[in-house]
């Protein structure tokens, strides 16, 4: 059986320096999966790598069994997978409803502007239709409709994020940094809201995150990636009683590991 | 006082021109991260383009033409300058764009020769208000360009496409991640920028013939109404372009005719060197 995301023997180089070499995972359609790993590791590149950001130097992506290495983004969010990037990039002097019809006007381009533009307009209905789906799974951003996405707390730009990648309909939502400079509580909810997103609408996840308790807690499965390397993965009730993970992860030490 | 008031009213009608200049620049600007020097040359071509159409066309026809021309040539400019996605830099786009306004005036010295062109404003009579003498042409450039600018501003706050150039520039890489086409969005932005240009151009030209060199004067005046917003702002470029136009002809009027050119420069100096620590203070 095919794998919603397989990704093989990954590779992003930045000038001579590899920030991903060799990595391979895998996720079931409806999985939620989480990467985790200290800061530079290379897991916003090979994010980046599997939604057609950056090209990858080697190495394969596959979508439902598809070769999709070095797609345009586009073509990766029209086969189901979006992003929520590092830091939420919101379109910060847009409004919040903006910012949700974008992330459905962004999914019908292939390159070319007037036909997108054209199916975006005959499929208005469709459109907000969505948008109320959206509102009714994030009420906070229908309050929030009409103030610029820029003027919001960091949790509800996160909302944004998540509200305009779920827009273009994902089966496979890769976040990246969930909890980066939020609340706990914040954090809770928003976890709380994967959770049952990924049970109810059975969207996948793909979780990158720093906090690994978070991680584990939410993701049933986990890699942990070093220095552009895959150092373990497992479950995540293994990984947590995992001697290594403990103490570069759980136990408060910031300090790597040895590969 | 009249002889003030004078040089303010002319000196308003070339700063609206300038200001169109400049707001084209500023949209490019904000979408592609570009500062685009051939604005000078998309100027230059809407007005001698209109210049040659009036002999055998009905004079709004001959606009529509040459405003129609120029945004398919920025088109196809923004097109080479933008380059190939993730391998052409910023730098590199800049320094395009610096060619094919090179290239563009070499066409035009081909094609239109050295003679400056015009042709007649819209009404050879002219108002005299309180002493001040009003040309019609004077008031079309300012009806033009405000129009432009609330619709340009309109377009970008409530129209999807005028939506998804504003994300460009908000965020070039959540654009991207939602898969809008940034380079598409571009290339909308460059013919958008050059019909812009080419109005400044041919509703200038009955009062100021140009030639085909007259692009780097022109390019300069609405760079530095540009910047007058920080490159950034539709109103900031208005309000840089009448600024400037006014401060231009009081030079002209009281000090020099040949300072014209310098006071764009040194307005626009003045102002980065302002802005700059500015901002290293904030
Ligand atoms: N655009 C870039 N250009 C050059 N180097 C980069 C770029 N992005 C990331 N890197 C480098 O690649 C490595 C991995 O970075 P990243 O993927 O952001 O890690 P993580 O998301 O795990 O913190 C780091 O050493 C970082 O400095
Ligand atoms: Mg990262």
């Amino acid at each position: 059986m095919t794998a919603l995301l397989e990704v093989e023997g990954l590779q992003v180089r930045y000038g001579p320096a590899l920030a991903v070499d060799g990595v391979s995972l895998r996720l079931e359609a409806g999985e939620r999966v989480a990467l985790i790993g200290p800061n530079g590791a290379g897991k916003s590149s090979l994010l980046n790598a599997v939604c057609g950001l950056v090209k990858p130097a080697g190495g394969q992506v596959r979508i439902d069994g598809d070769d999709v290495t070095g797609a345009a983004p586009g073509a990766i969010v029209r086969r189901g997978v979006s992003q929520v990037p590092e830091g939420r990039q919101v379109f910060g002097t847009l409004p919040v409803e903006s910012n949700l019809l974008l992330g459905a006007y962004g999914r019908l381009f292939r390159g070319e502007l007037v036909s997108a533009t054209l199916r975006y307009l005959r499929g208005r209905a469709e459109t907000r239709a969505r948008l109320e789906r959206i509102y009714e799974l994030l009420p906070k951003l229908r309050e929030l409709r009409e103030r610029p996405a820029g003027q919001t707390s960091g949790g509800e730009q996160q909302m944004v994020a998540i509200g305009r990648a779920l827009m273009a309909d994902p089966r496979l939502l890769a976040i990246d940094e969930l909890s980066l400079g939020l609340a706990p509580v914040v954090v809770q909810d928003l976890a709380a809201f994967l959770r049952t997103l990924n049970e109810e609408r059975g969207v996948a996840l793909l979780l990158v995150e720093q906090n690994a308790q978070l991680a584990f807690e939410l993701c049933s499965r986990a890699y942990v990636l070093e220095a552009g390397r895959c150092v373990l993965e497992g479950r995540s009730a293994e990984l947590q009683r995992n001697e290594l993970v403990r103490t570069a992860y759980l136990g408060g030490g910031l300090e790597v590991v040895p590969a | 006082m009249t002889n003030f008031l004078q040089l303010v009213v002319v000196g308003l009608s070339s700063g609206f021109a300038y200001a169109l200049v400049g707001i084209g620049m500023v949209l490019i600007h904000r979408t592609t991260g570009i500062v685009n020097f051939a604005q000078g040359a998309f100027a230059v071509m809407g007005g001698l383009v209109t210049a040659t159409l009036v002999d055998d066309v009905p004079t709004f026809l001959a606009g529509l033409l040459a405003v129609l021309l120029v945004a398919a040539v920025g088109g196809a400019m923004g097109f080479v300058a933008l380059g190939r996605r993730g391998r052409t830099t910023l730098l590199a786009s800049l320094i395009i764009t610096l060619g094919l306004a090179l290239l563009t005036s070499a066409v035009h010295l081909l094609v239109f020769t050295d003679v400056p062109r015009t042709y007649p404003r819209i009404s050879a009579t002219s108002w005299d208000v309180g002493g001040v003498t009003v040309d019609p042409q004077y008031v079309l450039i300012a009806c033009v360009s405000l129009a432009s600018a609330l619709l340009l501003t309109f377009v970008l706050r409530r129209t999807i496409v005028g939506n998804a150039l504003v994300a460009c520039s908000d965020s070039r890489r959540a654009a991207e991640l939602v898969g809008l086409s940034v380079r598409s969005l571009g290339v909308l932005s460059f013919a958008v920028s050059a019909a812009l240009g080419a109005l400044a151009g041919l509703l200038i030209i009955p009062l100021i013939p140009l030639t085909y060199d007259s692009d780097v004067s022109i390019a300069v005046n609405g760079f530095a109404a540009a910047a007058f917003g920080g490159l950034d702002s539709i109103r900031g470029a208005l309000a840089g372009g009448l600024v400037l136009g006014i401060a231009e002809n009081l030079v002209i009027g009281y000090i020099d005719p040949q300072y014209q050119l310098a006071i764009g420069l040194v307005i626009m100096l003045m102002i980065i060197s302002w802005r700059s620590r500015h901002e290293v203070a904030t």
